[in-house]
């Protein structure tokens, strides 16, 4: 495609800048980077147009150029039509630097690798250190102009790349000395300077003679990328020079000067300071901000540098100069600000905030530097505003709030006089009649009367309640300045109902010490209203949000009254949201009475409806289930309508939520005892639940339906009781039990819950006879032993035993049952199984590896079981 | 240091959008720094058209008021500085530094060198203040001498090629933008050595410095027993040097006569070399005693080309120029006014003009006036509800003079009458307008002997002196009037 003309080009361009990503996402997009660079070339197209393109790409590089190959071609082409330019003056020169610059910087393309950055840095710093180009680069006219902007350029490069012009430093201070711009010149060198020790202190090393390197560091040979390469690591998130931030980040501690390095660094900063004076205002606080960060913390570098521009700066009406001066306070306290300075820094920083000259947008960051001033003694916490300990009333007098204000210079200032009535309270008792917390009162009742006017415009109700906010919060230890507060409140809603939505959300972001007086001051106000008002959705809408279960009787009779003149939807709504509320609350009796009144008395289906339900669910619910079941719906909060969400709230509240178990069941060391066996089951408890019911079945019918267990409440961390789980067997047999877990959870949704099964051993059935009469157990068992046949069966089999030998074995599983022991030869031992086996053993002379069992039991079944069981004994250790 | 983006916004309020984009500029290096340094906290800057959005909302500048948004109006949403949280895109975009003046909404977006959670205090970021001097500086130069639309479209389509003068990379390098138009357009201007770069050439021609003393004198008059009545003067000196040679030292010293009146809070040009320390600590927030400093004020200077305001200050002067009390008595639909006014008379006698003018708001229009005035006449404007008593050049010889009427007013009209949200039930105001050419109220002025040159040729000096009227308000004593802590320190 040929050039465009002149015509396509603004139009184009006025497309792209409506919207960029619209414009890229069109046809047109993907060409516009190529049409762009190629039509900087074209003859036809005027010189104001091309500016117009080159300005585009400063501002859009990455549309343009969307990747580092991209930008790197980009930026060579862009050096390419800066040499072709004929050798008359043009306009175009400086934009096509800041444009290559940018594409550069901006793609990521400036590294060692790119061939267009070793084109344009020597190019840039030649143009700025004013060496011999040859005439054919640039007029005579345009050399200082162009040499400014190549040491923006540098700059800009710097930045992004710290340690980039680190082989340079040398030659900028020489240049420094000479004649030329100072400002540019001045603000590389610091930018360079600070980066170069940053990223040295970094590498543990030293300024390396960079300081004193001489100007033929750079010239010929290729870029030193050394420092910058080591930047590149560094360039993230950084401490700017603030203590609060600051500490080890920075570590400029870590530098180690030689005393000549130290020597030469404070001659540059001496040399930069002394020039500083021909630099712009806000090229001056640039440097100083620089040469803070760059000192800060370096040892051996006492910061008395500064000093001689201190006072030329404290008579300023610069806001970035105060600014800097701030800066160098936090970066340097003590060591460069006394105590007296520091009260004089005070003094200029509260006369700002309040002179008449200044405009407000500065008035305002004066207050907050005063709130955050860089004290050199800090009492408080850090990182919370709070007047600094200098700052006494007497200083603070021009800086009270006053309804002349606006709204913001208002509230700043209001801040500033609550932290003073808190410290007016530390004080106490000193009588005086005109005190701030006076003063604060008066001002509130100004702004309440303000957003009391009927019709007037919300920001004034705004402002009124964001200062009540703003009081309630610096001064929630304060009865005396909220009780006055909270009753000032209720008559600005007696006066103007219509704010009920900004008392609902100062009620919701205010603490308690606000809140619960506020709450019954306006209920008690809305109770008190005959409920046929124009402003009765004013007060349904309060109502909802303050009613609770105090003054039941005077909330249900306002809600009674107030029913008769619901008649459209939305009221009956916020009527019935009001009940909602009362439900939630747990108000019981006379709410009944009501919802079944407004069931019949409604007259729009969709109300009565409701108030049925409510009375159904108040009739059948317990009263924290009410609550939950009222409550928002935890799914789907965000749901505009109502009544969508309302019944999902029922839904979830109502209905049994199956979930993952909250808790493991474990089988337990088991005691053998009583007339049944039980399981000891052991809880984990993974969350906490309430009225939990263990629901279990036995599988085959081998035991008799076993009972549910209930427990109240289990939380995690707590000790837990072992679970007591009787059985009742109908057969002698292990089994497994299917456990169901059902339970309420914190939010009082309940849920259902599969726990992994739990097995029954044979040996859990075990139970022991009673003990026979001391002298007769031979007796006993022979007794047992005879009479298991002939209706049972006998066997022999070998137990083996481990190198505990039998005594060991049997004391460990087989204690309870022993009926004659005649140890460490002889046990006999009688097992009952229940319902009604029993299996006896008789274990004699015992072998090194093993003993022979004689077995007898009157349950043929019951044999597998036993063989399984004792040949299994060894092996459980 | 340096700022993400720029833009101008006209707001433009009933429209549909509230406000167009008039200028922006993005800088996309900063930007990537920005991505970096903010990390996980990174919020893009966004397009103009969600931005003005955006903005406008947070600026309460779009119209709809109606209704309570909490994101709006919310008690706990309270900003306390011009700097915001601009919600784009599910993000907030912060820092947003923006102020509206004269319809005219000046924003840009600081870069931020470190990660924005948590937030770091304002304090501490150097780009804040950057970007105000920024906005200030551009604000200065398209209300120059601007007073046309075409005039300002003129100003606005320079911008563009102005900032890439100025702020070619978004760190700004001088705000005052009028220097950097001046530089362009002499693009030969050849630099001297050691030329300081808030002045981009030199003077040629016959040496002659202009000083000139504006004051304005701000008051508050209740006629209480418990208020005290407050008043304040503000001044600012106003240089032009037009010197030869390319650092040419000056020296201006103010004076008082030997009643006159402490200057105090004192704040200078940045081209003010040194200061007295005596300058530096007289200020407002002490006491008065009779050792204040009370000057000569000096000032060595290296003046810059262009005409500057060397000094700003304030003074307690030790009476209002003019006394008043003003009552407003409710009968019916009626209002009873009665107005006293007094020349001090330590005070020059020769207004340029002087007015003062009586508004009633939250009321109707006024359908009918009777007074009578002891001087100078009455205009009423009807619609606007406004009496202006035009006083005229000098007060009577007795220097006091009255005024007494009665005012029906029609029904309000919400749309038509102005509504005022401190004038409310009896509460009222009248405010004086004046101006005295010639004259201090401090007495402050500038001896043209004490000017001293030090450059080649003996220079032509001139010296103005006025005093202007500002917010010079005196309140119905039978009502309730807003007052500020100082007034209550009796």
């Amino acid at each position: 495609m040929g050039p465009l003309g002149r015509e396509t080009w603004a139009q184009r361009l006025g497309t792209f800048r409506a919207s960029p990503s619209a414009f890229m996402a069109g046809p047109e997009g993907e060409d516009l980077g190529r049409d762009l660079l190629s039509d900087l070339r074209s003859e036809k197209l005027s010189e104001p147009m091309k500016v117009a393109l080159l300005a585009l790409s400063l501002e859009y590089p990455d549309q343009l150029w969307p990747d580092a190959p991209a930008a790197e071609a980009a930026a060579t082409s862009l050096l390419d039509t800066l040499v072709l330019l004929p050798p008359r003056p043009s306009a175009l020169r400086r934009p096509l630097l800041l444009a290559a610059t940018t594409a550069l910087a901006a793609g990521g393309a400036l590294n060692p690798a790119s061939g267009a950055s070793g084109r344009l840095l020597p190019l840039l710093l030649g143009l700025a250190s004013g060496r011999d180009l040859g005439r054919s680069f640039c007029p005579a006219s345009e050399q200082r102009p162009l040499q400014a902007t190549a040491w923006e350029c540098l700059r800009e490069l710097e930045s992004c790349r710290p340690g980039l012009l680190g082989g340079c430093l040398g030659l900028l201070r020489a240049l420094l000395g000479r004649e030329g711009p100072a400002q540019p010149l001045s603000l590389l060198l610091a930018l360079a300077l600070r980066n170069a020790l940053v990223i040295q202190a970094r590498a543990g090393a030293g300024l390396q003679g960079l300081l004193t390197a001489g100007e033929s560091s750079m010239e010929g040979g290729p870029w030193n990328w050394m420092l910058a390469e080591e930047g590149e690591v560094h360039l993230q998130p950084q401490a700017p020079s603030w203590p609060a931030a600051e500490e080890d980040e920075c570590g400029l501690a870590a530098l180690e000067l030689s005393p000549e390095e130290a020597r030469e660094l404070r001659a540059t900063v001496a040399q930069l300071l002394d020039a500083s004076y021909l630099l712009t205002p806000v090229a001056q606080a640039q440097l100083l901000w620089l040469l803070g960060w760059a000192l800060r913390g370096l040892r051996g570098q006492p910061p008395v540098l500064f000093k001689p521009q201190l006072v030329r700066l404290l008579g300023t009406a610069q806001l970035t100069l105060l600014h800097a001066m701030l800066a160098l306070k936090a970066a340097f306290g003590e060591a460069l600000f006394t105590a007296q300075d520091e009260a004089l820094l005070l003094r200029r920083l509260t006369l700002a905030a309040q002179h008449p000259a200044l405009p407000l947008p500065t008035h305002l960051f004066y207050l907050h530097c005063l709130l955050n001033f860089p004290e050199n003694w800090p009492l408080g916490p850090t990182g919370e505003e709070a007047a600094p300990l200098l700052l006494g009333s007497q200083l603070c007098r021009g800086l009270l709030p006053s309804l002349l204000h606006e709204p913001m210079a208002l509230l700043a200032r209001l801040h500033l006089l609550c932290l003073l009535c808190v410290e007016d309270e530390e004080k106490e008792g000193k009588g005086q009649d005109r005190s701030p917390r006076h003063y604060l009162e008066e001002l509130l009742a100004g702004l309440r009367q303000r957003a009391a006017l009927d019709g007037g415009p919300r920001a004034l109700a705004t402002l009124c309640f964001q200062a009540s906010y703003l009081v309630a919060h610096c001064l929630a230890g304060q009865p005396v300045v909220l009780i006055p507060l909270t009753q000032g409140l209720a008559q600005l809603y007696r006066a103007r109902p219509a704010l009920a939505p900004h008392f609902v959300d100062l009620l919701d972001h205010v603490g308690p010490e606000l809140q619960e007086p506020l709450r019954v001051a306006l209920r008690q106000e809305v109770a008190s209203r005959p409920g046929r008002e124009e402003a009765l959705r004013w007060h349904l809408q309060m109502l909802a949000s303050v009613a609770d279960g105090d003054a039941q009787s005077a909330t249900l009779s306002f809600l009674r009254a107030a029913a008769a003149h619901c008649t459209d939807w939305g009221l009956q709504q916020a009527l019935l949201r009001v009940c909602r509320a009362l439900l939630r609350a747990g108000v019981g009796g006379g709410l009944a009475d009501l919802l079944q009144e407004l069931a019949r008395q409604l007259e729009d289906p969709d109300g009565q409806d409701h108030a049925r339900l409510y009375y159904i669910l108040l009739a059948h619910l317990a009263g924290p289930k009410l609550g939950v079941a009222l409550g928002p719906s935890l799914a789907a909060p965000a749901l505009a309508s109502s009544l969508v969400a309302e019944n999902q709230g029922f839904a979830a509240a109502l209905m049994v939520q199956e979930a993952p178990a909250p808790i493991r069941l474990s089988v337990g060391p088991r005691r053998a005892e009583g007339a049944v066996p039980v399981l000891r089951l052991q809880v984990e408890v993974l969350e906490p639940v309430y009225s939990l019911e263990l629901r279990f079945r036995v599988e085959g019918q081998l035991y008799a339906p076993l009972g549910a267990v209930h427990v109240p409440c289990l939380c995690p961390g707590r000790p837990t009781r072992p679970l007591l789980l009787p059985l009742q067997p109908r057969r002698p047999a292990p089994a497994r039990l299917a456990v169901r877990a059902l339970y309420s959870t914190p939010s009082g949704l309940t849920c259902h819950a599969h726990l992994p099964p739990l097995l029954v051993a044979f040996a859990d059935l075990f139970l022991p006879f009673p003990q026979p009469p001391e002298g007769a157990q031979l007796d006993f068992f022979e007794e047992l032993w005879d009479s298991c046949l002939p209706k049972g069966t006998e066997s022999r089999l070998w137990c083996p035993l481990g190198p505990e030998g039998l005594e060991a074995l049997v004391s460990r599983h087989l204690e309870p049952f022993v009926v004659v022991a005649q140890p460490p030869v002889s046990y006999l031992v009688a097992i009952r199984l229940p319902p009604d086996s029993r299996l006896l053993l008789r274990l004699e002379a015992a072998q090194a590896d093993g003993v022979p069992v004689a077995l007898r039991t009157d349950d043929w079944a019951v044999l597998p079981l036993a063989g399984d069981y004792l040949r299994g004994l060894s092996a459980a250790g | 240091m340096a700022q993400r983006a720029v833009w101008l916004i006209s707001h433009e309020s009933g429209t549909p959008l509230g406000g167009i984009v008039k200028f922006s500029r993005r800088y996309p290096t900063v930007e990537k720094r920005a991505k970096v340094f903010n990390g996980a906290s990174y919020v893009p800057v966004p397009e103009d058209g969600p931005f003005l959005k955006a903005l406008l909302f947070e600026l309460r500048l779009l119209d709809d008021e109606k209704d309570f948004l909490e994101s709006r109006d919310s008690c706990s949403h309270i900003n306390k500085t011009s700097i915001y949280g601009v919600p784009v895109g599910g993000e907030e975009l912060w820092p947003v530094v923006a102020f509206l003046k004269n319809g005219m909404i000046y924003a840009c977006v600081p870069l931020v060198e470190q990660t924005l959670s948590p937030r770091p205090p304002l304090i501490s970021i150097s780009g804040i203040s950057q970007g105000f001097e920024l906005l200030f500086g551009v604000q200065d130069f398209l209300s120059s001498g601007q007073k046309t639309d075409s005039e300002l479209n003129t100003k606005l389509s320079q911008l563009s090629d102005l900032l890439l003068q100025t702020c070619p990379f978004g760190t700004l390098l001088d705000a005052n933008l009028q220097n950097s138009l001046d530089s362009i357009n002499s693009a030969s201007v050849t630099h001297l050595q050691k030329q300081p770069a808030w002045k981009t050439g030199t003077y040629k021609g016959k040496p002659q410095v202009s000083i000139s003393i504006t004051e304005k004198v701000n008051s508050m008059q209740y006629d209480k027993q418990e208020i005290a009545d407050t008043w304040q003067v503000v001044g600012v000196v106003t240089c032009k040097c037009d010197l030869e040679g390319s650092m040419p030292n000056v020296t201006i010293s103010l004076s008082l006569p030997t009643n006159g009146s402490p200057l105090q809070d004192i704040l200078v040009h940045p081209c003010v070399t040194s200061l007295d320390s005596a300058i530096l600590t007289s200020s407002s927030i002490d006491a008065m005693d009779d050792s204040a400093f009370s000057g000569p004020y000096k000032f060595p200077l290296t003046p810059p080309l262009e005409s500057f305001n060397l000094c700003y200050y304030t003074s307690q002067v030790p009476v209002p120029p003019i006394l008043g009390f003003y009552q407003v008595k409710e009968e019916e639909v009626q209002l009873k006014i009665t107005v006293n006014l007094k020349l001090h008379e330590s005070v020059k006698n020769s207004f340029e003009f002087c007015e003062a003018h009586i508004p009633f708001y939250n009321r109707g229009p006024i359908t009918h006036v009777e007074y009578k005035a002891s001087f100078g006449q009455l205009e009423v404007f009807r619609e606007k509800s406004l009496l202006v008593w035009i006083i005229g050049q000098k007060f009577p010889k007795s220097m006091e003079i009255s005024l007494s009427g009665t005012i029906t007013f029609g029904a309000k009209n919400h749309e038509k009458q102005p509504f005022d949200q401190i004038c409310i039930g009896g509460t009222a105001y009248l405010k004086l307008h004046f101006r005295i050419l010639d004259y201090t109220l401090t007495g402050c002025y500038v001896d043209q002997h004490s000017v001293q040159v030090f450059a080649s040729g003996k220079p032509k000096i001139s010296t103005y002196r006025k005093l202007i009227s500002s917010d010079y308000y005196i309140w119905n004593s039978k009502a309730p009037a807003p007052v500020t802590y100082g007034s209550l320190l009796l």
